[in-house]
This record gives structure tokens, C-alpha cells and sequence, in this order.
């Protein structure tokens, strides 16, 4: 895939500067140096091929700002990397948001927080701040706002529609969700449109690593994803390992998936009871919390925290598994697997639940590049696309499971799709455990102050919602240049406005639903 | 003194008199051990123990409850309708009122025998769902407004086949008085004779009436804030409250009453075997809220109008053909 | 004919259901009655640091005022440690160590990165106050304190 897609640019796209570059240093196979004139181009070729918009980030490098733009496929991994470079001083780009729709959103982001203007979008209004900042966050220099650029951040007005009435959703909402705010528009029952509205929860986590070393930062990961805390704390220092180039002992690598598979399944269990609390069945909330007990129990014995890990470390662990630990993970499995049984009885099978989400928030196949959506969303329109098993890390390429597919990508499709995943991460912690190696838990001679040598690496993990992705580009020093967070449910709820719109307003709730949402995760 | 006013007034005033004291005092005594009732079993349904602390098993937390109700702000909204906001929480408790005076307890213990008295339940009923109406068009809120549209869909939806379930019950008693159609049960209960469909149709409906999960849209948390009683606070919501209690206690005594024998049973005093009966009920739908999720408004219509309304008729046909035969 | 075979499986999945809820109803209590009851703090459990006796000398700390903890703490929460060198000591001895547990994050650098291994974690976890001065801990007085028990 990657020579014909080398070969394809060469042929088609004229005067493009391409080059390969190592995977295994750089995280992607194909780096694409592009101008203003010829990133449509570029776009829209990978769009013909099926690639889809993984991330979209702005780096400043104070002489000139550099657009990244990532493209992946989800039939093969074939990671490229297209840099477009924009002057520092009124910089200014044009929009692929009308070729990629999630586009939309990443160019809003960018626009507040570095201040390039994106010709030809449409709505270039606050994403995540708000009007009393008077500078543009992530630069290097204090760059302050245009009198301009501030009219045309503040013309979100919602209350001037005569034809319906506008309902909010949030963002104190009953659901446990976080703070979301959905502003709807409604025609009667009907959801004309649905507009989410984000940075209620934003802590300029990406500005932090900036500011912070490498070994510093980890306490904040766990806090962006607090129920997939493990996961995050993995993809930062599998990125970093990757970077620095050290190797981390096997049995630090089977420990990190048996830890990072409980953290999945006791995150799946909280959108369990969350999910069917949403459409008014209240006691299985409380089922599925009990079950989690144990997981947070079993991870306090090692971790120490029940909820925000800081467990690993770069070149392993912070502290070494006992055999308590071994013997309460097996009780564990065998517990929560007599409990999948009850759990058929009262949701699964329940007709009334049933009926509240069959055929609801279909999502169809040939959306999903447009969107890059991620995780069970994506599995459940039929797409096969997991990260442990197209790019694995840890343990994961030692250790054989299958990953569950939905059929039309239904509400009833996502939620099979978790319990499913649920199961399946019990039969891996029992591989896992039965091939634990003993030896060291940590590498020796890993340095105190760690100094990657320069360039940049983005690396992706499966996280409980979906792709989570992790682009460091560092500068030998030992606080990262920049550090980007890909996160996956920022893309995921991108396909709400597209799936609410016709729907009952109990219909899209259900959907949000099913989603499985994290706000301090989008919003960092 | 007693025999005084016995001389001017009569026998049957006072007998109704201390009836309606009776009455009342076990209206507000049952709809606050309700409360207690409710959240014991949903406690244990979840693992754990509901109230303890408040006295013996919690028993006193429900005036614990109501004491801290009666301590809040009244706050008014103020661009309400105020007529109708205020006419709204006194409006819902007259019909619980009324509906108590005709049903029988015991043989003796009724407060007033009138011979139409299904109908007068009915009758009363409806006017639950014009206060819903005021509740929700006084507030000058939208969430209340649509709380209280679907409110009255479905109450109307859902009355036609609480009424067309105790149709064939009428017929095998020939009679609409409550004490006759417990006094024809001696026989049998009516619902081992062929009734059991009406008793299931009649218990989901009913259910349906009170606004009680898997009903309970207009009250839904997760989509409307708090439906038709959004902006009311204080001891305004706690009438409504406490309605919607005393409802499901009405409900499930003319259950009761209808298909499983009223005060019918051996040994124990009659009273005693009625209200058993009707807890048991009440215990029922309470297990239904804190099992089964919601459901959606247009299913919920749909399943009135095509499945129960059809079925209720297709009963009543077939207990006319067989009293005929 | 299909409709009525409907209505007859959605009312078996609702009484099944139903049976769950039941065996539920008369299973035990899986709370804990907090305060009546307590639970088992794991031994790793992360409460607030705490300073280490020297084996030697276990009426001294082994801290020896280096400063690492301090600096490395992300979000800066350990704000003074000072000590001084006693007579015919090598190293120095800590004497104030002041520790702003509101904002820590009990992350662990500062007892991974000590070289003199003085601190760990305590197993604190129900400290209460109305006042957020009361958790700017001395950890040299806790130490005492708990020398003096």
C-alpha cells in the first residue's frame, strides 16, 4: 500500500515533495511537504482513495507556523504526513472542510488558538475559549487578537430562529455525560439541528506539556480520559519510549495489557449502567458499578488511586505486581463472567430496550472516512479497525483475540459491540496472565532528565472510546516542543449534528448515549 | 353530647363525616409510608439499604421528608399564569379525595355506597389530567409545556382501555356499585372467571395513568429537566408528589376490588385482607420502575391505541358471547 | 398471528427481567455502612507523603534537603524544605518541609526521584477540614508526632 500510494502521488500530483520515512522512528510511513496551491489537490486525492483525516494540528516554530495534517486508511495502515507552511504573521490557509466535514471543527480549533484564518470556511467562531481572552493561546509569543478576528470569533448567535424554538441540552446534564451543551433546534418533536457546544471543561492541557518535562506531565494524561486512565497513560509513554528508542522489559509489557484491559472493561461497565440510565432503566447502573468494585479494588492493591492512575513509567512500571494481584484478577474473571448472564436477562434481551434502539442513529459505511470516527463506532458500521491489531504495542501482537463487528451501526450495534469487547478482554487478561515472564519490571539506564534527540513521532493507542493518538515533536530539550492530543471522541461526536437531524428528541438522546462520551477528554 | 347531635343532623351525616376524617387521615398517612415503601424496595433491588437512619428502618424519614419540603422557599416564577399555577397542586389532590369515599374497605366500611360508583372514580380521574394541563400552561416554560402535552396524550390514550377492561366486569355483576361487585365475588374471584386478560389490561393501563415507568415520559429526567412540574418547589411539588402516590394507591385498590375479591378471605378480619391485596399491587408497580427502561412516546401511544384498545374490545366480546351461551 | 407471537416473547424477556430484580431483592447488601463500618486501606493505597525514620537513627528523617521533590513536582506543591548541617554530619537534616497537599496529585515523582528514598505514601483517606490552611502539612511535625506515639 505504501509504495502504491508513493508511486500514485508521483504520477498524478505534479512537483509534490514526497519522501519516505522510517516507521518505526517516525510513526508514519510518507511525509508530503505541500504549498497553498497544491493542498487541495492533495486532499482530495487522498479522499478518492479512501484515506481518512486522522488529525489536523498547527505547530508554531515562531518564523513560520506548519499545518499537519495526517492521513490513515482503514483497510491498511498507511500513515502520511502532508506539512503545509504558513507565514507567521496573519497566516492564512484554505479550508478542506468541504472535502473532509471533520475538518470543520479541527480548523476552528486552530484558528482560536494559533490565529490562522481558513479561507472559505463557514463558521470560524470559539470552539473551546471565550471572548476575554485577548491572545492567541498556543503561540510562543504573545500574539494578541485582531479587532476583527474577535467579531468574527463571537458571531455565534442562537436565539434568532423564528420557525421553531431552541431547546439546551446542558450543560448540567441528568445523564452522565459531563458537561456537554447540545443547543437544538427544534420543529415540534423533531430536532431541526443539533449543535454541540464545547470548553466548558478546557484546561489548556496541551499548553501544560509545553511548560513541563517529559516525566512532569504524567499525572495529566489520566485526567483528560479519567475512565480509560491506563490507556492514556499508556499512549504517553509508549510515545516517548518510541522517541527515545527504550526497550521495556516483557514483563512490564504483559503487565501494561492486563492493567490497560481491566481499565477497558471497568470503563465499558460504567457506559453500561450509563446507557440504560439514559432511557430510564436506573437499577442496572448500579449492577454494573458493583462489578466495578472489584476492578477498582484490584487496581488500588498496585496503583494506589482507584480512578486517575500514574502507574507506568517511561521504561516500565512505577511498582512490580504481587501474587495478590494474580489471584484476585482470576477471581475477578470468573466472577464478571457469571454476570454476563444476568445482564442478557434484564437489558439485552429486554423487549422495551430493545425497541428503544434498534434501527436508531444508523451510521452508514461510506460516512465514516468523512468523519473519522473511531472505536466501537466505527466497528459497529462492519469496519474491522482496531489499533492493537493494526499497529499493536504492549503485548498485544503475543496474544490472539478476534474484534467484534456490528452489521447497520445501530445504537442495538454499539452496544453489543461493548459487551462483546468486555469478554474479549477477559480472555486476553487470562492469556496474559497465564504468559507472564518474570524479570525486571522497569529498564535499567533510563535517564533522569530525559532528552529526546530531535524530529517529531505521532503514535496511536485503542482506547476505550476509540483511536487515541499522541504527536511530540521535541527540540533535544527536556520539555516537549509541542504536544498534541488526538483524542477519539472529539471525532466521534462530530456525527451527532449528521445523526440527530429528523430524529425524536428521546432518539438523539440514545444516541448520545451511545457514543460513549468523555467531555474533559474533547476538550482537554 | 354524641346523641345530641345524632338528633339534629342524623345518623348517616355523622357515620360520612367520620368517614371523610378517616379517609383523609389515611390518604395522607399511606401516601407518605408510600414514599418510604418505594425507596426500601428500590434499595434492596440495588444492593443496598434504603433509609436507616431516621428512626426503626427509616420509618420515620418520610416526615422527616416532608418537614424539610415544608421548610423551603416557595419561589414563584414571575411571569407565571397565577390563577391557574396556583389552582394546579389543589386541583390534583381533589380527585383522590373524592375517589376514596366509594371504595369498600370492608363489609361495613365504606363511606358512601353510591350506586354508580366506577363511574364516579372515572369521572374524577379525568380531572387529574386538567390540572396536569394547568400545571404545565401556567409554568411559561416550554420543557413544562411539553411535559404536560404529553401528559394529556397519554392519559386520554390510556383511559379508554382502563375503561374497557372493567366493561365485562360490569356485565357478569350487573351492577356499576363497588360493594356488589365484591359481594358477587363470593363466588369466585373474578379474575379465576375468565377475566385475566382484562386484570393484565387493566393493571398496564393503570399503570399507564399514573405516569409510572415504563410510562413515564412526561416525568422523564434524562430529556425534559422534571416535565410538568419543573418550576414548581416546596410543598407545591410535594402535592404533586404525593398525588401521584395516592393515584397508584386508587388504581391498585380498584384492582383490587374488581378482579381479586376486595375484602374477601378466610380468617383474618376483611379490612386487613384488602389492604394486603392492594400492597401486594402497589408493591408490583413500583417493582416495574425500578426495572424496565422507558418508552418512547410515539411506541407508547401506539401500543394503546393498536394493541391494548383492540384487545380490551376483543374481551369484551367474547365475555358477551359467553354470558349469552 | 406474528404480532401475538411478539407480544408473547416481549412479555417472557419482561418477567425474566423481572426475576433478576427479584433475586436481587433478596440478595444481600453489598454496601458498606461508612462510618459504622470501615473497609481495608491497601498498602499501597496513595494518601498524602510522608517522611521515613532513618534506621540508625530513628529519631531523624533520612531527607537530606537535596531539593529534587521540589523541583520536580508538577504542580509545585512542595514549597519549602530546609534543613541544616548538624556537627559531624556529612549531609544535612531536614528541619521544615512544608507540603500543600490541595494541590497534589499524589503522581509519585517525589518518592521515586528521592535519592535518600525519605519519603512514602501514608494511608490517609479521610482527612477533613473547613479550612485550607489545615492542609499545608509540616511533614517534619508529623513525623514527630507520630515518633512521640
Amino acid at each position: 500500500m505504501v509504495k502504491t500510494v508513493f508511486d500514485d502521488i508521483k504520477n498524478t500530483l505534479k512537483g509534490v515533495e514526497i519522501s519516505e520515512t522510517s516507521y518505526d522512528e517516525r510513526g508514519y510511513h510518507l511525509a508530503i511537504e505541500s504549498q497553498k496551491a497544491n493542498i487541495i489537490n492533495i486532499v482530495e486525492f487522498f479522499d478518492g482513495k479512501g484515506f481518512y483525516l486522522e488529525d489536523l494540528c498547527c505547530v508554531d516554530y515562531k518564523d513560520y507556523l506548519e499545518l499537519v495534517y495526517f492521513f490513515n486508511n482503514h483497510k491498511e495502515l498507511c500513515r502520511v504526513k502532508v506539512a503545509l507552511k504558513v507565514e507567521s504573521d496573519k497566516p492564512a490557509a484554505p479550508t478542506i472542510s468541504r472535502i473532509y466535514t471533520i475538518a470543520n471543527w479541527y480548523e476552528r480549533e486552530i484558528h482560536e488558538f494559533f490565529g490562522v484564518y481558513f479561507e472559505n470556511h463557514t463558521n470560524l467562531t470559539y470552539l473551546f475559549l471565550h471572548d476575554e481572552i485577548d491572545c492567541y493561546p498556543l503561540r510562543k509569543d504573545r500574539v494578541p487578537v485582531t479587532e476583527d478576528d474577535r467579531r468574527l470569533l463571537n458571531s455565534f448567535k442562537p436565539e434568532e430562529y423564528e420557525d421553531g424554538f431552541f431547546i439546551n441540552l446542558g450543560p448540567q446534564h441528568p445523564s452522565t455525560h459531563g458537561v456537554l451543551r447540545v443547543v437544538v433546534k427544534m420543529d415540534g418533536e423533531y430536532i431541526v439541528s443539533a449543535e454541540p457546544v464545547l470548553g466548558y471543561l478546557h484546561r489548556m492541557h496541551e499548553k501544560m506539556a509545553e511548560n513541563r518535562s517529559y516525566l512532569q506531565f504524567l499525572p495529566n494524561p489520566p485526567r483528560m480520559d479519567y475512565l480509560g486512565a491506563l490507556n492514556y497513560n499508556l499512549g504517553h509513554v509508549t510515545t516517548v519510549e518510541k522517541l527515545c528508542s527504550i526497550t521495556v522489559p516483557e514483563r512490564a509489557q504483559y503487565i501494561r495489557t492486563i492493567t490497560a484491559e481491566l481499565n477497558r472493561i471497568s470503563s465499558h461497565l460504567l457506559w453500561v449502567g450509563a446507557f440504560v440510565a439514559d432511557l430510564g432503566g436506573l437499577t442496572p447502573f448500579l449492577y454494573t458499578f458493583q462489578d466495578r468494585e472489584h476492578i477498582l479494588d484490584i487496581l488500588e492493591g498496585i496503583a494506589g488511586s482507584r480512578l486517575t492512575y500514574c502507574y507506568f513509567r517511561f521504561g516500565g512500571l512505577y511498582n512490580d505486581v504481587d501474587d495478590a494481584f494474580i489471584d484476585a484478577t482470576k477471581q475477578f474473571i470468573k466472577h464478571l463472567r457469571g454476570r454476563f448472564g444476568m445482564y442478557e436477562k434484564l437489558v439485552t434481551k429486554n423487549v422495551i430496550f430493545i425497541n428503544r434502539v434498534k434501527g436508531i442513529g444508523i451510521l452508514e459505511q461510506d460516512k465514516v472516512p468523512k468523519y473519522g470516527c473511531s472505536g466501537p463506532v466505527i466497528r459497529s458500521t462492519g469496519i474491522p479497525f482496531d489499533i492493537r491489531k493494526t499497529e499493536p504495542y504492549a503485548a498485544y501482537d503475543r496474544i490472539g483475540f478476534e474484534i467484534p463487528t456490528g452489521t447497520i451501526g445501530d445504537n442495538l450495534d454499539r452496544y453489543m459491540i461493548r459487551i462483546r469487547e468486555m469478554e474479549i478482554s477477559l480472555n486476553i487478561i487470562e492469556e496474559a496472565i497465564e504468559k507472564l515472564p518474570s524479570g525486571p519490571f522497569k529498564a535499567e539506564k533510563v535517564p533522569k532528565k530525559l532528552k529526546p534527540p530531535k524530529g517529531d513521532i505521532y503514535h496511536t493507542v485503542e482506547s476505550p472510546r476509540g483511536e487515541l493518538g499522541v504527536y511530540i515533536v521535541s527540540d533535544e530539550t527536556d520539555t516537549p516542543y509541542r504536544m498534541r492530543w488526538r483524542v477519539p471522541s472529539y471525532s466521534n461526536l462530530m456525527t451527532f449534528p449528521y445523526l440527530a437531524k429528523g430524529e425524536l428528541i428521546s432518539d438523539a438522546i440514545a444516541t448520545l448515549g451511545s457514543y460513549d462520551l468523555v467531555i474533559p477528554e474533547i476538550d482537554r | 353530647m354524641m346523641n345530641e347531635i345524632i338528633q339534629i343532623v342524623g345518623k348517616e351525616t355523622v357515620r360520612v363525616v367520620i368517614g371523610l376524617i378517616g379517609v383523609l387521615i389515611l390518604v395522607v398517612v399511606n401516601a407518605l409510608m408510600l414514599t418510604w415503601l418505594e425507596r426500601k424496595i428500590s434499595g434492596h433491588i440495588q444492593r443496598r439499604i434504603g433509609p436507616k437512619e431516621v428512626g426503626p428502618f427509616g420509618l420515620i424519614q418520610p416526615i422527616a421528608d416532608g418537614l424539610k419540603l415544608l421548610g423551603k422557599e416557595i419561589l414563584t416564577p414571575s411571569n407565571v399564569d397565577k390563577p391557574l399555577y396556583f389552582l394546579a397542586p389543589v386541583l390534583i389532590f381533589i380527585p383522590v379525595l373524592v375517589s376514596f369515599i366509594v371504595i369498600p374497605f370492608d363489609v361495613c366500611l365504606q363511606v358512601k355506597d353510591i350506586n354508580v360508583g366506577i363511574l364516579v372514580i372515572l369521572a374524577f380521574s379525568s380531572l387529574s389530567v386538567l390540572s396536569i394541563l394547568l400545571a404545565g400552561w401556567g409554568s411559561n416554560n416550554k420543557y413544562s409545556l411539553i411535559g404536560a402535552l404529553r401528559s394529556v396524550a397519554q392519559n386520554i390514550a390510556y383511559e379508554i382501555p382502563l375503561l374497557l377492561s372493567i366493561l365485562p366486569v360490569i356485565f357478569m355483576t350487573n351492577s356499576l356499585s363497588l360493594k356488589d361487585i365484591v359481594e358477587v365475588q363470593r363466588e369466585g374471584w373474578f379474575i379465576w372467571k375468565w377475566q385475566f386478560f382484562a386484570f393484565l389490561i387493566y393493571f398496564i393501563a393503570g399503570v399507564a395513568e399514573t405516569n409510572r415507568t415504563p410510562f413515564d415520559l412526561p416525568e422523564a429526567e434524562s430529556e425534559l429537566v422534571a416535565g410538568f412540574h419543573t418550576e414548581y418547589s416546596g410543598m407545591r411539588f410535594a402535592l404533586f408528589f404525593l398525588a401521584e402516590y395516592t393515584n397508584i394507591m386508587i388504581i391498585s385498590a380498584v384492582a383490587t376490588v374488581f378482579f381479586l375479591g376486595g375484602y374477601l378471605g378466610p380468617f383474618l378480619p376483611g379490612f386487613v385482607w384488602f389492604f394486603i391485596k392492594t400492597y401486594l399491587l402497589v408493591a408490583v408497580i413500583m417493582w416495574f420502575r425500578w426495572t424496565f427502561p422507558r418508552v418512547r412516546f410515539d411506541q407508547l401511544l401506539n401500543f394503546s391505541w393498536k394493541i391494548l384498545i383492540p384487545a380490551a374490545f376483543i374481551n369484551l366480546i367474547v365475555t358477551g358471547g359467553l354470558l349469552k351461551l | 398471528m406474528t404480532v401475538i407471537v411478539e407480544i408473547i416473547k416481549g412479555a417472557i424477556s419482561l418477567i425474566s427481567g423481572m426475576c433478576v430484580t427479584t433475586k436481587a431483592f433478596f440478595a444481600p447488601v453489598v454496601t458498606v455502612q461508612y462510618p459504622r463500618q470501615t473497609v481495608n486501606i491497601s498498602p499501597r493505597f496513595r494518601g498524602h507523603t510522608k517522611l521515613v525514620a532513618d534506621e540508625e537513627r530513628p529519631d531523624r528523617t533520612k531527607c537530606i534537603v537535596c531539593g529534587m521533590c521540589e523541583r520536580n513536582c508538577p504542580s509545585g506543591s512542595i514549597k519549602k524544605v530546609e534543613g541544616e548541617k548538624l556537627e559531624g554530619e556529612k549531609k544535612k537534616t531536614a528541619t521544615v518541609y512544608i507540603l500543600n497537599y490541595t494541590t497534589c496529585s499524589q503522581c509519585g515523582l517525589c518518592v521515586e526521584t528521592c535519592p535518600a528514598d525519605a519519603l512514602a505514601f501514608s494511608a490517609d483517606y479521610n482527612v477533613t477540614s473547613y479550612k485550607k490552611e489545615d492542609f499545608y502539612y509540616d511533614l517534619i511535625k508529623e513525623f514527630d508526632k507520630r515518633k512521640k506515639a
